[in-house]
């Protein structure tokens, strides 16, 4: 299963690259959240257990089967905020874009052109 | 006390600038040059200390840890070279006095000009290479900024920048060499270096070639004389001071500095003499024939600087002494006929020589001085320019070489003439003579002469005398310096008596008049040189002008180009050991149960998704299709199980969803439908590159994401395991919950600062770009007022309170149930921006609503939390429980309920903070 994961990681990673790599700068934005998804999938499937149950535990502090890996859920929620924040970012800067060169093709912002 | 000599200048610089009243202005050169007067009794008082101890070495730790020091380092050369400097620029400070008397930007001259001289005083004073260095290109860049200092003439740019290219890239060189000789004598002081003989070492090419072309820049060597003459569009003052006295000598100093240790190489001599000997005849010869006053004057400083490098140059120091002796007296006149010069140019409104004539009457003071040093530099007795002449004649002399004496003859003969015309043509020829103006120099003409004060010649006036009293006063002023700054015995006597010196120098003078009496003939002459210095280096500017122009074409300016290379680039260089890896693993694939299957249901699900996100045109579609995705994410987390990231990934892909989508509504369609247009490239190929990265990429990551699943550590690891084993030691039941806000607790802080910093960073960039268009642009869209019917307005008002209740549900039960303070400040944002979207922004209570308030309070908790056990000699974030409060059932009040809370605060603000300055830039107020 974990196998399918990495290589939908993979997949998911080459749409989010061909997004980032389109004129349009929404669809570019729109991109690198694949990215970060595809990032989080592959977070999951490296956790060390193959869980049955969510990893609470009781008072005692034990558990009436096996969880499944809080370390990388802890690590994926950590990264899902932060790329929100990223993506926020980034989107703000298209929203700035688009103001002053009144576009949203990034092969009309080109004041690097010699 | 001894840095004082190089700060105060700095000093003065600074407090120049600040003078008040302008009775205060119009006397502060006064002021300066007693400063300078000052420094010159300072370094006077230190010779018995250094004629009784040896050199003052000095030094302050810089930076420790890389065994760097400031050093000083005062031996009779520096104090030479200090005493020109504070002495003729004392002089010199005076005559700017009246040379700028009505110049509003004399201040800035002044300031300049200080800073220059404190720069230069480092430069000798320093005992240190790296520190000389950083002098020797402040020098240059004070230089750069006097040159240029009429900033709107395009010839004063021009010939700045170019001494700035000429003497900058001499500074490199001379960096590097100063690096090598620092490598090669195991120290960067000079108290060291000077202590070895580097003649024998592999690196002595290397570091004399380098250390000549930093000092042949530096004192306009030839072939890099020709910034010298250009540098001359600077204000008379600094071309007296810099650009003959004292910073050309830069260079000279720097031979004479490290003479001890380079001069007993073959290089060296064949080196300096070969280069000395150019230069001293080119500037001669090309002096003569200059018809502007100061050009003569630039060009004789060119030759005679050409002469103290050959003097430095012959071997086994024959002519250390000369050279030491050459360059006190030519301090002392050719800064006063440069002052001088411009003395007749503000008098008179030109400075072209065929122009002027008769003078004589008219300056009688200028005269004077003219002729004072003028007889000087000519080498008449009983001058100090005569001394130096005659110590030149007897240097090449014992240095039995009939060509070098040849070239020291003709070019002595030849600055005779120069005197001549400067001197008789100026101040004695009949002012009828005044003919048509020269051909090429109209233009100097431009503006008119004015009176002038007569207290403009104490200081030239001061340092031409100063020639007279040293020459006459030469064994108890002169001996005694030149001593102290040469290793061997010195005596030096005024007159020698008939010897063949004095006899070639008789010659000299006589050759001298002849050419003068001949200028008629043989200024008739053209002489037109193919290839001069000022063209080949224009000619290289314009070559590397060419070389931008031509990288510059490369540049296509568009992102996705640029994106492209960077990505297939990164893409060529996984693929190599992805494929490699890929074909020595076995792929296996298990399934346990209908969970892996709904698991691999939504990945497809996920998938297809971002496809039909990619391929839809329009916009909002393909957001919501990425919801979608995100979504199905959301649900793979869910069977995991891992209900907590669940949650928050689904309500962050709603949050996201709507922040696209008011971005939407406020970019205009017409430009988004021209943009999405767009949506395959500019054609076949663009699109064929594109897949190839992807595919190029996507294939490394997959293979690494093999790889990490492939390896990764199972069961035996104990690290997960210590997690679920003493998440009940801090209250908390949810473990994921526990590593968030206590064991992992500093990561979690740091985590909503930066989303703090990023919801700040969405603020500033749309804050900053809101005054630069105007508010037509802003109308509100009609899609935000649509939306705002009864219906919506009564889900709103309904929605807000319940979504409160619910973030705080999920802010007190965080400990022992999915939801914690991320999704609580989530889940508030998304209803406050509903709120906001169906009411605007304008009105109803939640105007009052601060989100950059709750943003600090939340931090502020935040560090506090963390802060508070240290005061009771407790742990960074260690874990408080704060026993049972009067709170509903089944809650435990702890220092992780405070870190949720803290952390709902800033995530709350920080969204409303993103959606507000998205949505509604205009309505962003000044924070």
């Amino acid at each position: 299963m974990n196998t399918l994961f990495a290589i939908a990681t993979g997949i998911m990673f080459g749409m989010g690259i061909f997004q980032i790599l389109r004129r349009d700068l929404i669809k570019a934005a729109m991109g690198f959240y694949i990215l970060f998804a595809a990032v989080n999938l592959l977070f999951l499937s490296v956790g060390a257990y193959d869980g049955l149950i969510a990893p609470y535990v009781d008072a005692a502090g034990q558990t009436s089967a096996q969880p499944s890996d809080p370390l990388v859920q802890a690590l994926i929620l950590t990264a899902i905020v932060i790329s929100f924040g990223s993506y926020a970012l980034l989107l703000g800067l298209i929203a700035v874009t688009s103001r002053r060169f009144r576009t949203v093709d990034s092969d009309e912002v080109d004041h690097l052109k010699g | 006390m001894e840095p004082g000599l190089i700060l105060i200048p700095f000093l003065v610089a600074v407090l120049v600038s600040w003078l008040p009243g302008e009775t205060a202005r119009r006397w502060a050169h006064w002021g300066i040059a007693g400063v300078m007067l000052a420094l010159f009794i300072w370094v006077l008082a230190l010779l018995p200390t250094i004629q009784a101890q040896g050199p003052i070495v000095l030094s302050y730790t810089w930076v420790e840890e890389f065994d760097l020091s400031v050093d000083l380092y005062i031996d009779g050369l520096a104090a030479l070279f200090a005493l020109l400097i504070t002495g003729i620029g004392a002089g010199v400070f005076l005559y700017a006095g009246y040379y700028l008397q009505d110049d509003p930007r004399k201040m800035r001259f002044y300031a300049l000009l200080s800073a220059f001289t404190g720069s230069m005083l480092g430069v000798v004073l320093s005992g240190n290479v790296l520190l000389l260095f950083i002098c020797w290109e402040l020098t240059s860049i004070f230089s750069f900024t006097l040159i240029g200092f009429d900033g709107k003439n395009q010839a004063a740019r021009a010939a700045a920048s170019q001494a700035l290219v000429i003497t900058g890239g001499g500074g490199l060189a001379l960096l590097v060499g100063l690096i090598l000789l620092g490598s090669a004598s195991g120290s960067f002081s000079f108290s060291e270096i000077l202590s070895q003989n580097l003649s024998e070492h592999p690196w002595y090419a290397g570091i004399t070639i380098l250390i000549m072309l930093g000092s042949f820049t530096k004192s306009a060597q030839f072939p890099f004389h020709f910034w010298l003459p250009g540098g001359m569009t600077a204000p008379t003052p600094a071309s007296a001071f810099l650009h003959s006295a004292t910073m050309v000598k830069a260079g000279i100093y720097l031979l004479a500095r490290m003479s001890p240790t380079l001069a007993d190489g073959g290089l060296w001599v064949t080196g300096l003499t070969t280069v000395g000997l150019i230069t001293m005849l080119l500037g001669a010869f090309t002096a003569i024939r200059q018809r502007d006053l100061k050009g003569l004057l630039a060009y004789a400083t060119v030759s005679w600087l050409g002469t103290l490098v050959f003097l430095l140059g012959l071997p086994h120091g024959e002519g250390y002494v000369a050279a030491m002796v050459g360059i006190i007296g030519h301090a002392l006149y050719k800064s006063p006929l440069f002052m001088v010069a411009g003395a007749v140019d503000h008098a008179t409104g030109t400075r072209i020589i065929d122009k002027l004539g008769g003078l004589r009457k008219k300056m009688p003071g200028a005269a004077a001085t003219a002729i004072l040093a003028g007889l000087s530099m000519a080498g008449i007795i009983p001058l100090l320019g005569f001394v130096a002449k005659e110590v030149l004649l007897e240097s090449t002399l014992e240095s039995h070489n009939t060509l070098f004496l040849i070239a020291v003859v003709a070019s002595a003969s030849l600055t005779v003439a120069a005197v001549l015309i400067f001197v008789w043509d100026v101040f004695f020829r009949p002012a009828a003579a005044k003919h048509e103006a020269h051909d090429a120099h109209e233009a100097h003409d431009a503006h008119h002469g004015h009176a002038s004060s007569p207290l403009m010649l104490v200081g030239p006036g001061l340092i031409a005398a100063a020639g007279l009293v040293t020459a006459l006063g030469l064994e108890q002023l002169i001996e005694p310096l030149v001593a102290l700054a040469s290793p061997g015995e010195v005596s030096l006597y005024l007159f020698h008596g008939f010897n063949t010196a004095f006899m070639l120098s008789l010659t000299a003078v006589a050759l001298g008049v002849v050419i003068f009496l001949t200028r008629r003939i043989w200024l008739g002459w053209s002489l037109t040189t193919p290839l001069t210095g000022t063209k080949a280096y224009y000619g290289f500017m314009r070559g590397l002008n060419g070389a931008g122009d031509f990288v510059l074409r490369s540049q296509s300016g568009k992102l996705s180009h640029y994106l492209a290379i960077m990505l297939g680039v990164v893409g060529v260089l996984l693929i190599l050991p992805a494929s490699q890896y890929l074909g020595s693993t076995n792929l296996t694939f298990t399934f346990n149960g209908s969970s892996d299957f709904m698991k691999a249901v939504l990945l497809v699900l996920s998938i297809a998704a971002i496809i039909a996100s990619i391929r839809f045109k329009g916009h909002l579609l393909a957001a919501l299709a990425l919801g979608v995705a995100g979504y199905a994410v959301g649900g793979i987390f869910l069977l995991e199980p891992g209900p907590d990231v669940a949650m928050v990934q689904i309500l962050v892909e709603t949050l996201a969803a709507v922040l696209v989508i008011v971005m939407l509504s406020r970019i205009s369609e017409s430009k988004r439908k021209k943009a999405a247009d767009a949506i395959w490239g500019s054609g076949k190929n663009i699109l064929r590159r594109d897949i190839l990265v992807s595919v190029l990429v996507g294939l490394g990551v997959g293979a690494f994401a093999i790889a990490a699943v492939v390896n990764r550590p199972m069961r035996d690891t104990t690290v997960p395991d210590w997690y679920l084993n003493n998440a009940g030691q801090v209250g908390v039941t949810d473990v994921v919950g526990a590593m968030i806000t206590d064991f992992r607790g500093a990561d979690t802080m740091i985590e909503i600062i930066v989303f703090a910093m990023a919801a700040m960073g969405v603020l500033t960039v749309l804050y900053l770009t809101r005054q630069k268009t105007e508010k037509s642009s802003f109308q509100v869209p009609a899609s935000l007022s649509q939306i705002s019917t009864p219906l919506t307005r009564l889900a709103a008002t309904l929605l807000l309170p319940v979504a409160m209740v619910i973030a705080l549900a999920h802010l007190l039960y965080a400990g022992s149930a999915p939801g914690d303070g991320f999704t609580a400040g989530v889940v508030g944002g998304i209803s406050v921006a509903l709120w906001y979207q169906v009411f605007g922004y304008g009105g109803k209570r939640l105007r009052r609503l601060r989100p950059e308030l709750l943003i600090g309070i939340g931090i502020m908790l935040a560090i506090l939390n963390a802060v508070a056990p240290l005061l009771s000699g407790g742990a960074f974030l260690q874990h408080n429980d704060f026993g049972d409060v009067p709170l509903p059932a089944g809650l435990h009040f702890t220092s992780t309920t405070l870190f949720e809370i803290a952390i709902f605060l800033t995530v709350f603000g920080s969204v409303i903070t993103m959606i507000n300055a998205i949505t509604n830039p205009e309505g962003i107020e000044e924070l």
